[in-house]
């Protein structure tokens, strides 16, 4: 009998003694801190059904069962406390959990490690885990890459995590976790979303202990099986870090639409033109619309990409997002009911039906302001209306609208329909080009966009096959939209003339300096 | 002393460095001092204090004939010796580069972000009308400290604060819920000492109670994505999760005691 079964023989004779201990103690320290601050979300008795439960997707976890995503240890095997520590230190990107390493000290921290061990028995009837050998990663290069996407595809990322990683694989639209909630595959082109961290690193160990509780499999048994090597699996983690950006996006304030004057076959007349590689991207992230009834917390939306031109005549905005399914389509009508179910009615109802379309919304103020006052950042209000450039994916085509408010848009006119947009659909990505020129015959009902301006801009976006239609949706505040003009050669007059004058003003001084050494030499 | 240079130029120059280091790094460490969040200092002001520095220092050397001599040394070097040309020659054409520079960096037609002057905590209205009745604000408590178990409140206040608020102001009380990158203005923090902590309760009621379009126009009502609770909550839910908002984040509200003793928002 090896030294592990002994303890684990141990173990399994000990549970009764200890789970007395643990009475005993009416209030363990990490109690306290656990109720302050955990309970509102993983509720008193850690089943994961706080008063933030419902708001929230993935769910807090539920202690009781003891399953953790974020591990050293194989699959199906309990953290190690370093685990559950490191968790708690930087919580889990891309969800609701918070990292506390600010606000807790370390004994608090270590206090709550002990208390969330005690809320499960199977800490007390199993072994103390065994972590799993990690390797060190190999250098990345582009070859290590290449072969990455192969293994990708041989074994099968891309039935759920879909071709280019955008979560629309096949398999996307029937997944649950172990709750029987319904769960996206990760977007794998959004690395700072990762639940466990977006280095190599990271994304090495996910592979190599699966995400418990969640239907990521861990690939640990194809290198016990052979069917791949170790070194091979990093090749994937290399594969997939290179699917994200290198850095994590910034914000920026201002979107920037350079002025491509008239050469070069002026603006791209298509979404897919190769042309829009070379421009400026400008990354704008939505979160849901949680400001008017009904609510909605659960936005698949949760950034677009927005890159702008214009030739001093027409402005063309391109808005490229991912989302796995082109709506609505009925492959994923249960998915989407599924989450109309797990994320209530919570308002006044959901105003979700089979058949939503995806939508998108560029929202600008009816009038430039000439102060600070702008429309309401949610589809303007009585006082100040907002102007829409509105597209849904049923309809394939742009419509301009004027609203007084979230959801009152209407529509212009088909004879004043000015905006046009041409949208394309493939590998979980919709790319939508809106064109518009600058000014338009309908001086009161468009906004009018004076070229050398910055204009306010916003968005909101709909995915129908996840439950949003109506106020339903994922929504940014105001950014502004910059429409650039080559700097004039005239600009250059002022600094040149400067130039000149201050050389100029340089040299007599000295000359005259030295004309006067020459005379009287040593004074000065 | 044995870094300090002896001739009135490079004196000069040491002054002037130790000031922009002072003025620069060492400002900034002021403010916490006196517990005030601290602040990097404007380019602008940055540059008022070096001008006033470098008139203290041209004051200081023509203040003595010899001095004033010897300060005047180096430049007349650069601009007669025959060893220094080479330093002539650069300085005569990078000077007028900077200052040609400087010039293209303000007649550049430059398209930014319209500034935004917004004032955070605008003058409360004396009485506001809430779900159709009126109420004063003006000398108003905070009715639920005075009635049942405060315990019984935090913990109403609590499951509110969860249902509702989290996903902004975030569940450390610090502004940075996992929506909170969505907006801008960001949610506040109420861990912070600028926000409830130098707030009367009555502030706060009308600040949730009618949200960020509830402002007056110099809080930029357009932008703020804090919801007017108002749609939401009663009058007693929204003065229990002010009770929550302080026993939480460990902040006491000022009584109107103090705030007729004279200090403001
Ligand atoms: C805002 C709500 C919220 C609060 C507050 C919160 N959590 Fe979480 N927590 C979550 C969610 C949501 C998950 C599940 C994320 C997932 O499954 O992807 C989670 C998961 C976890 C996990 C599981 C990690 C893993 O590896 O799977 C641990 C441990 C945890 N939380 C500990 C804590 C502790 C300790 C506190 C208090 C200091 C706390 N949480 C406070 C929302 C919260
Ligand atoms: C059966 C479906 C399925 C397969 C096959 C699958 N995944 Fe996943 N994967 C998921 C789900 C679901 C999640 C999200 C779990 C969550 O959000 O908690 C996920 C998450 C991830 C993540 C994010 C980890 C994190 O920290 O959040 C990465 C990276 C990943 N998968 C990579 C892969 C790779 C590489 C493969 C192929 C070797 C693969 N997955 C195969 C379903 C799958
Ligand atoms: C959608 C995001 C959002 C939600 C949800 C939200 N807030 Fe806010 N809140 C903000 C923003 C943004 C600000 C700062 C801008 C402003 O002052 O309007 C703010 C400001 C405040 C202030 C003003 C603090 C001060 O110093 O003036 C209080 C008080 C407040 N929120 C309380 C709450 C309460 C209580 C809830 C839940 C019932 C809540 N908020 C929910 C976004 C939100």
């Amino acid at each position: 009998m090896g030294t592990r079964a002994l303890v684990m023989a141990a173990y399994l004779l000990l549970p009764l003694p200890l789970a007395a201990q643990e009475t005993d103690n009416e209030n363990p320290a990490g109690k306290v801190v656990y109720d302050r601050w955990c309970a509102g979300c993983h509720g008193t008795d850690g089943r994961g059904e706080g008063p933030g439960a419902l708001t929230m997707l993935p769910r807090p976890r539920d202690f009781t069962r003891a399953l953790y995503q974020v591990r050293t240890t194989g699959s199906g095997e309990l953290p190690t406390d370093d685990d559950i520590m490191h968790v708690i230190n930087v919580g889990m990107p891309g969800t609701a959990m918070p990292g506390w390493e600010d606000l807790l000290s370390s004994q608090e921290r270590e206090d709550l490690v002990t208390y969330l061990k005690s809320m499960s028995r199977f800490f007390n009837s199993s072994p103390p885990p065994a972590q799993l050998e990690f390797s060190n990663a190999p250098r990345v290069s582009d070859d290590r890459i290449a072969e990455g996407a192969e293994i990708y595809e041989q074994v099968e990322c891309s039935k759920c995590h879909g071709r280019s990683g955008r979560a629309d694989g096949p398999s996307a639209p029937t997944q649950k976790d172990d709750s029987d909630l319904p769960i996206y595959p990760a977007n794998l082109t959004q690395n700072w979303r990762f639940n466990g961290g977006g280095t190599v690193e990271d994304i090495y160990r996910v592979l190599r202990t699966g995400l418990d509780g969640t239907p990521m499999p861990t690939f640990s048994d194809l290198i016990d099986a052979g069917v791949i090597t170790d070194d091979q699996l990093w090749n994937l983690a290399h594969y997939v870090r290179s699917l994200s950006p290198e850095e994590s996006p910034r914000i920026r304030e201002v979107i920037t639409a350079a002025n491509v004057g008239d050469g070069e076959g002026g603006l791209p007349t298509s979404p897919t033109d190769e042309r829009w590689e070379t421009v400026d991207k400008f990354y704008i992230p939505l979160v849901g619309q949680i400001v008017v009834k009904p609510r909605w917390f659960n936005p698949r939306v949760q950034n677009l990409w927005v890159q702008a031109l214009h030739d001093s005549a027409d402005v063309a905005m391109l808005v490229s997002w991912s989302d796995p399914s082109r709506s609505p389509n009925e492959e994923w009508a249960p998915f989407a009911q599924q989450i109309v179910e797990a994320m209530g009615p919570k308002d006044e109802g959901s105003t979700w039906a089979p058949g939503a379309p995806d939508q998108l919304v560029v929202q600008f103020p009816l009038t430039l302001p000439t102060g600070m006052e702008r429309p309401y950042f949610l589809q303007g209000d009585a006082r100040r209306p907002a102007y829409l450039w509105s597209w849904r994916s049923d309809h394939d085509r742009a419509v301009e609208m004027v609203a007084r408010g979230l959801g009152t848009g209407q529509e212009q006119p088909a004879s004043s329909q000015q905006v046009s947009a041409e949208a394309a659909w493939a590998d979980g990505e919709w790319r939508v080009l809106f064109r518009r020129s600058l000014a338009t015959p309908d001086s009161t009902s468009d906004l009018q966009m004076p070229r050398a301006t910055v204009v306010p801009v916003a968005f909101q976006a709909w995915d129908g096959n996840n439950g949003e239609a109506g106020n339903q949706a994922a929504v940014s505040t105001w950014y502004f939209l910059a429409l650039e003009e080559p700097v004039p050669v005239t600009v250059l007059i002022t600094p040149l003339a400067a130039f000149l004058l201050t050389a100029v003003l340089g040299l007599v001084v000295v000359t005259r300096a030295q004309r006067r050494e020459k005379e009287i030499p040593g004074r000065n | 002393m044995r870094f300090w240079p002896k001739e009135p130029f490079w004196q000069g120059v040491a002054v002037l460095v130790m000031a922009f280091l002072l003025i620069v790094f060492g400002i900034p460490y002021l403010p916490p001092l006196l517990g005030i969040p601290s602040a990097p200092i404007p380019n602008s002001v940055v540059v008022q204090y070096m001008l006033t520095a470098l008139v203290g220092v041209l004051l200081w050397v023509s203040d003595n004939q010899t001095r004033w001599q010897q300060f005047k040394q180096p430049f007349h070097a650069v601009m007669v010796e025959e060893r220094k040309k080479p330093i002539r020659m650069i300085l005569l054409v990078l000077l007028p580069a900077l200052i040609g520079f400087i010039a293209y960096g303000r007649v550049k037609p430059s398209l930014d972000a319209p500034p935004s002057f917004r004032a955070i905590h605008p003058a409360p209205p004396s009485s506001i009308t809430f779900q159709g009745r009126t109420i004063e604000i003006t000398g108003l408590e905070n009715p639920l400290r005075t009635r049942g178990s405060l315990d019984d409140h935090y913990e109403e206040g609590k499951s509110i604060y969860y249902e509702n608020c989290l996903a902004c102001h975030g569940d450390l009380l610090d502004g940075l819920g996992h929506y909170s990158h969505g907006f801008n203005p960001t949610p506040l923090s109420f861990q912070d000492v600028g926000t409830i902590a130098q707030l009367a309760e009555s502030f706060v009621f009308w600040r949730i109670a009618k949200g960020g379009v509830g402002l007056p126009n110099e809080g930029g009502p357009w932008n703020s994505a804090m919801p007017a609770w108002e749609e939401f909550l009663t009058e007693d839910e929204i003065w229990a999760v002010t009770i929550f908002l302080y026993e939480q984040a460990g902040k006491t509200p000022r009584t109107w005691e103090e705030h007729a003793e004279g200090g403001e928002h």
